[in-house]
């Protein structure tokens, strides 16, 4: 006599810890975020200054628009490490497209975002349809995009002084937040709403929750995974694009390691690199803000820059030890 | 082994069981699944302690506490799931766990020296032991782990865990030379099977096991296939299967097969499954049924052969084409291929039909209302609570997560749904509540195929089974008037000589 026990009792004995999960999930990292808001506020007179805040809020709008496409990769079961690379072709393209060949700005622009949504539809390619996996694809692309990157820029930097870019940040639409800002929020909330409300996001939801019961259920798996990771490059073009107006100048050192950033970002946010199909766009957001108010103390209290990727690389770790311990069930 | 009682939380799945495996002979053991042919053999190999009983060796009692101590005892067992590591050579695997070693280093000529004998000692010379296992066909696996478990010392029991299930005719064959050959040595040979002409023809003595129990003990000259049946089924009470309704046949076509085969298993078959029936395809473990199914369904491989639905003709090239097509899937392993743990209820049932919840076909937004509405109706048809429905799908039991299933294609109104094992891990509750389902939607114009172990649920449930053996069609009973006896014996490969006493001419069409 076998006795079937995997279902009905199961389900009562997890409630308390399924709750528990499920409150660290949604409160976890605002609560995270407002405690440090309050500690570095405390501990710093010029931390809360509005001068401060919409300076940090200036600083993570690159990260946080490239972490929108890691955030989606993440959701369909992906990881993309060519995203800083990624940042930096985009920027390259749009820049030597406007500034050495007089090409029109919107030819720049388009440019600039074509060039690295073709890395990402590669990437796509190379995980979705030939099965590579993609931290390797990636890691493939990743050279290949920095590389692109750096022989168009001919070992030399581009100064970009076309408005456009730098009104980027000078121009002020309200409570003196800059365009790049405003961009940031709306492009999340675009996100947002996709995800939420679209077959695509529901889609992204169920491949990265599990790949095969997708397959089954009729969804175009490989399209949409392929799409996730066009949009990735996508993103990272028009944050390339960002990064433009807020240093000015291209040159190849603009987005070393902001890949690393991104995926911090977005595991603190809660997203998983073990599992894909959990985790919401706009808890990344938060997670970008996390990272740029720490990296911003760190700068007020004069901390060396030289400590601060060792510090990005602690919590890294710690977004990721906390991932297993949540999700460490399966 | 004596008296063997092993019990579980909440059940007694061996109650004094008597085994007794005579040294050169080859003993079958027999019975259904959950008979406790599995429990028997773990505490034989000492993966479980008996609760009581003992284990006798060549008269003497044993105390077999662990797989090593199974193993200085003596047995071996050659498991069905192979568990050979594909990136090892066959000499290292054939070692594993007991390599020669000097000084904590391992000697490589020995262990190739070792596995040479081993694969020797079974007249195996096809296997190069410096291939790698990745290489090998399922049959020389098969044989490599044979080789594994003999290198053993002086063994004395060895175990055949339903060996044969991958195997085809000639490798079978094979196998049954080398299982006599340790019989010629001493060796008392288990062998466990669900394939009864195979035991038939091997065992010299079987024992039939049913709930935990002995019921019988056949010496070769007085085992049948219908005494085995027999034994095995017991005298079961007729499980209520009211069905309300049955086609009549002349529904249109769905979906059909011409000269289907698949790989080696299945050779040129044909079938046919009409609107408002619902389809059994039966046969034993391995014989194809799944891949059948999984051909329909366009997630199979090494398809020959044609197969149209809905007029459309052409092997489906994926799930997503079938799906379009009509079709939908409910797998056997609901987990692995069913659901999404994380999503909603809603979202579960809802995925398959996104099309059907969007604002407009140009619009493709989201409706939650519509969403919701759709949803709602469809799980009130299938039994889930609507307080279920935003809930993540995990949190279910087994059988609202299969109704969760059936509910995502009864939303997709789909006209050709094929369930493999639709009530496995599924209360009895929920069970009924699937079957009424399946009923309805077959009433409603579609077309069921079900693939099921489970004997009773099969004639309960179908209008028409559809028996597979060795892979071609080789009965098709109809279900008012089959026993469980016939099916079973259909599913053996029954031939008309032998079981023309249990069934009635008109069962057969």
């Amino acid at each position: 006599m076998a006795v079937d026990v995997s279902g009905a009792t199961a389900a009562s004995h997890e409630a308390p810890l399924e709750r528990a999960r499920r409150a660290a999930e949604a409160f976890g990292t605002v609560a995270v975020a407002g405690l440090l808001l309050l500690s570095f506020g405390l501990t710093s007179s010029v931390f809360l200054e509005p001068a401060n805040l919409r300076n940090i809020l200036v600083q993570i709008t690159v990260v946080g628009v490239a972490a929108i496409g890691e955030t989606l990769v993440l959701l369909v079961g992906g990881l993309d490490l060519s995203v800083g690379a990624n940042v930096l072709l985009g920027s390259v393209v749009a820049g030597d497209l406007v500034q050495r060949h007089g090409a029109p700005l919107w030819v720049g622009i388009a440019g600039g975002v074509l060039a690295s949504t073709g890395i990402g539809l590669l990437n796509g390619v190379l995980t979705a349809v030939i099965g590579i996996e993609a931290i390797l694809a990636t890691l493939g692309t990743f050279l290949l995009a920095g590389g692109i990157a750096k022989i168009v820029l001919h070992s030399s930097w581009i100064v970009v002084d076309d408005p456009f870019f730098g009104n980027l940040v000078r121009t002020h639409v309200f409570w003196q937040l800059p365009v790049m800002v405003i961009v940031l929020f709306a492009l999340y909330a675009v996100a947002a709403a996709v995800m939420r409300m679209t077959p695509f996001g529901r889609a992204v939801y169920a491949i990265g929750g599990n790949p095969r019961a997708a397959r089954i259920a009729g969804l175009p798996a490989v399209r949409i995974r392929i799409v996730a990771f066009a949009l990735a490059g996508a993103f990272a073009g028009v944050a390339g694009l960002l990064q433009i107006g807020q240093l000015g100048i291209v040159s190849s050192g603009n987005a070393a390691g902001l890949e690393f950033q991104a995926i911090t970002a977005a595991l603190i946010g809660g997203l998983s690199v073990s599992a894909g199909g959990v985790g919401r766009v706009e808890r990344t957001l938060l997670g970008a803000l996390i990272v740029g108010m720490i990296a911003n103390y760190q700068t007020i209290r004069g901390i060396p820059p030289n400590y601060q990727q060792a510090l990005l690389g602690g919590i890294l770790l710690l977004a990721i030890l906390t991932d297993r311990l949540f999700r460490g069930r399966s | 082994m004596r008296s063997i009682t092993k019990r579980f939380p909440g059940t007694v799945a061996l109650d004094g069981v008597d085994l007794d495996v005579d040294g050169g002979t080859i003993h079958g053991l027999l019975g259904e699944n959950g008979a406790g042919k599995s429990t028997l053999l773990k505490i034989l190999a000492g993966d479980y302690r008996a609760t009581e009983g003992s284990i006798e060796i060549a008269g003497e009692p044993v105390e077999i506490d662990s797989p090593r101590a199974a193993r200085e005892h003596g047995i071996g067992i050659v498991y069905q799931e192979l568990s050979l590591l594909p990136n090892l050579t066959v000499a290292q695997n054939i070692s594993l766990g007991f390599e020669p070693s000097r000084l904590g280093r391992i000697e490589s000529g020995r262990v190739s020296e070792l596995a040479e004998r081993a694969l020797d000692a079974i007249g195996v010379a096809t296997v190069d032991p410096e291939r790698q296992v990745a290489e090998l066909s399922l049959a020389e696996r098969q044989l490599v782990e044979i080789a594994r478990v003999l290198t053993i010392q002086r063994p004395r029991v060895i175990v055949f865990d339903e060996p044969t299930t991958a195997l085809n005719h000639h490798d079978v064959l094979r196998l049954f030379t080398i299982m006599s050959r340790l019989r010629d040595d001493g060796v008392g040979v288990i062998f466990v099977s669900h394939r009864y002409r195979e035991v038939l023809e091997i065992c010299d003595v079987s024992t039939v096991l049913r709930n935990g129990r002995v019921v019988g003990r056949v010496e070769r000259g007085e085992a049948s296939l219908g005494r085995l049946v027999e034994l095995t089924l017991g005298q079961k009470g007729e499980t209520v299967f009211a069905r309300r309704w049955r086609a009549d046949g002349g529904g249109e076509v769905v979906a059909s097969a011409r000269g289907l085969s698949i790989g080696s298993r299945i050779h040129g078959i044909d079938l046919e499954l009409r609107r408002g029936e619902i389809v059994s395809l039966c046969g034993l473990l391995g014989m194809g049924q799944t891949e059948v199914a999984r051909a329909l369904i366009g997630d199979g491989r090494d398809i020959d052969g044609s197969i149209t639905i809905r007029g459309v003709a052409g092997v489906p090239r994926s799930p997503r084409s079938a799906v379009r097509l009509g079709a939908g899937l409910i797998p056997e392993d609901r987990q692995a291929e069913g659901l999404f743990p994380d999503m909603s209820v809603r979202a579960n049932i809802s995925i398959s039909s996104l099309r059907r919840i969007v604002l407009s076909p140009l619009v493709r937004i989201i409706s939650w209302a519509r969403e919701r509405r759709l949803v709602g109706e469809v799980g009130e048809r299938t039994g889930i609570a609507a307080r279920a429905l935003p809930r993540p799908v995990r949190t279910l039991s087994g059988g609202n997560q299969q109704k969760s299933l059936l509910a995502r294609w009864l939303l997709r109104r789909c006209d050709l749904l094929i369930c493999i094992e639709p009530t496995r891990g599924v209360d009895v509750g929920a069970k009924v509540e699937i079957y009424r389902r399946l009923e309805d939607l077959a009433c409603g114009g579609a077309a069921v195929l079900i693939v099921s172990t489970d004997l009773p649920e099969v004639l309960g449930l179908s209008d028409r089974i559809v028996v597979l053996y060795r892979g071609t069609v080789t009965a098709e009973l109809d279900p008012r008037v089959a026993s469980e006896q016939e099916l079973l014996l259909a599913m053996q490969g029954g031939v008309e000589g032998e079981i023309s006493g249990l069934l009635e001419p008109e069962a057969v069409s």
